[in-house]
């Protein structure tokens, strides 16, 4: 149980911490003695990225949903610095929907505009900026579906950004998309890292997760949790993938997990 | 030709006209939420029920309307408890709605003239609270549309992020589904309880061949469902048939012909 200790350590940031989010011995998911994630705990401040790892169905997911209310808790306490963004896996969109790229920018704004008004002039306004800083100024009005894999991972990012979440939670944002996209993301990240918003990432990608602030390893459980030189050793990455040492991604990418491992 | 001086055939003509409302509106998101299944049977499993209240004595849009919260209901317990798939679920409960109607007529009607009635409708049935009923739905329609289309088109578009975005996902998908059970409920009085979807889903989904834009696919559902109503009022007229075939014919060969021309024109100008 690495959980606790570390936890405390990184909560020694003090007043900081306390505006980002905190999660303490959190367990949960689907009803009583079922829970798909045990012992969670972990606190990042401001202007941190975490890097989620762990394999599939090791409870990134469920880790996200927990924090986005949407599962049942059966331990533990979170705190959030307020509404969380969050942005889905691209294959969750419908691609058939009737939506432009500006359209589903827009959505970022659905929460704060009242019952039956339309959506602010200062809103629309935000939501072609927020495609500029995407990169995607020009695509404002191509169909959702018309888009590449990276550029709808972009638009969906794009939603987010409108949102002006404090705490963002990115479901493998970088799984699959271009170059130009991927870059464009990673440097996104930069920018809302300085601007002190809180990202968490769930990654496949371990040498990702190296250059970011903090490493959450998941398991069905916490594994670890801290800053990467600390935390991707071989034997926590040993225990947070099990036997799928090497982890494939994408078709072109092979994660150095074996190597850290052997 | 059309005899306008007819009581029966205003108020056929008035019924189609008011019923393209919620057929445009609702219908546009059946087609893009892929709830066709769930309207069809909403109208099936309100056949018995229909039998049994002509049978009784009270009014049919009260017996469908039970039929259809019960037909929700027990749709809603299937699917939660995982014992059945969804549409496995639908295609049982409206094999037996069909089949528990047929024997129930059997007893009821001396004829098998009302049977056809109810499941394919007329034009000589319908009577004015049909009409007013039909207006109220389509004011509930667009009511509904006004104050729902974001929460269904961001929890449709990508469910997984709804709430996070301050959407309420489960309420809207609730009423949304009783806004198409009460449009397939006054459907019924014109089309027939076998044949709700070829207002409700037909006309939209031949819209939805012809444009990109939510607003403009439910106005031209509108628009399509008035025009094929119209048409269908009188084809069964001159053919002295329901209205519910007439408009199944009608509508299906109009989807066939602007599906051909898209296609058609798609291999003309390739994207």
């Amino acid at each position: 149980m690495t959980g606790g200790a570390e936890t405390r350590g990184s909560r020694a940031g003090g007043p900081a911490a306390a505006a980002g989010v905190a999660v303490r011995g959190l367990s949960g998911g689907y009803g009583p003695g079922r829970d798909a994630l045990r012992d969670v705990s972990f606190a990042a401040g401001p202007g941190q990225i975490v890097g989620v790892l762990g394999p599939n169905g090791g409870g990134k997911t469920t880790l996200f949903r927990a924090l986005l209310g949407e599962l049942p808790i059966s331990r533990g306490d979170i705190e959030l610095p307020g509404r969380p963004a969050y942005v889905p896996q691209t294959e969750r969109a419908r691609l058939d929907f009737p939506v432009s790229a500006f359209d589903v920018v827009l959505m970022g704004a659905y929460g704060r505009t009242p019952w039956l008004r339309r959506i602010a002039r200062r809103d629309r306004d935000a939501a072609r900026a927020a495609l500029e800083r995407v990169g995607l100024a020009g695509e404002a009005g191509a169909g959702f579906g018309a888009l590449s894999g990276g550029q709808r991972q972009r638009v969906l990012i794009a939603r987010a950004l409108l949102q002006d979440a404090p705490l963002l939670l990115l479901d493998e944002p970088l799984s699959g998309v271009d170059g130009v996209s991927a870059e464009r993301i990673e440097a996104l990240f930069a920018e809302l890292r300085a601007e002190g918003r809180t990202l968490l990432v769930a990654t496949h990608d371990v040498r990702q997760a190296a250059a970011w602030d903090q490493v959450l390893c998941l398991h069905r459980r916490q594994i670890a949790y801290g800053p990467p030189a600390a935390v991707l050793g071989a034997e926590t990455l040993r225990e947070t993938y099990g036997a799928e040492l090497i982890v494939l991604e994408g078709g072109d990418r092979a994660v150095g997990v074996g190597h850290h491992a052997h | 030709m059309l005899d306008l001086s007819a009581p029966y055939i205003q108020r056929a003509l008035l019924e189609m006209l008011l019923l393209a409302i919620p057929a445009g509106l609702l219908g546009s998101w059946i087609v893009l939420r892929r709830l066709a299944f769930f309207t069809h049977a909403v109208g099936t499993v309100s056949f018995p029920a229909l039998v049994l209240a002509s049978a009784w004595g009270i009014a049919p849009q009260v017996a469908a309307l039970a039929a259809a919260l019960g037909f929700g209901v027990v749709q809603e317990r299937l699917e939660r408890t995982r014992r059945l798939g969804g549409d496995a679920a639908t295609g049982l409960l409206l094999v037996g709605a069909l089949a528990a109607g047929v024997v129930l007529a059997s007893d009821v009607f001396e004829s098998g003239t009302e049977v056809d009635t109810l499941l394919f409708g007329s034009l000589i049935g319908l009577s004015a609270a049909d009409v007013w009923l039909t207006a109220l739905v389509g004011a509930g329609a667009v009511a509904l549309d006004a104050g729902l289309r974001r929460h269904w088109l961001g929890a449709g578009f990508e469910p997984a992020g709804a709430r996070a975005l301050g959407l309420r996902p489960v309420l809207g998908n609730r009423l949304l589904l009783a806004g198409i059970a009460a449009a397939a409920i006054v459907a019924i009085g014109a089309v027939g309880a076998l044949l709700v979807t070829v207002v409700l889903v037909i006309p939209a989904a031949t819209a939805r061949l012809l444009t990109d834009r939510l607003a403009s696919l439910q106005l031209a559902a509108i628009a399509l469902a008035a025009a094929e109503g119209v048409a269908a009022v009188w084809l069964a007229d001159a053919l002295n048939v329901g209205a519910g075939p007439a408009l199944a014919v009608l509508g299906g060969a109009v989807f066939a012909a602007v599906a051909g021309a898209t296609a058609l024109r798609a291999r003309a100008v390739p994207a």
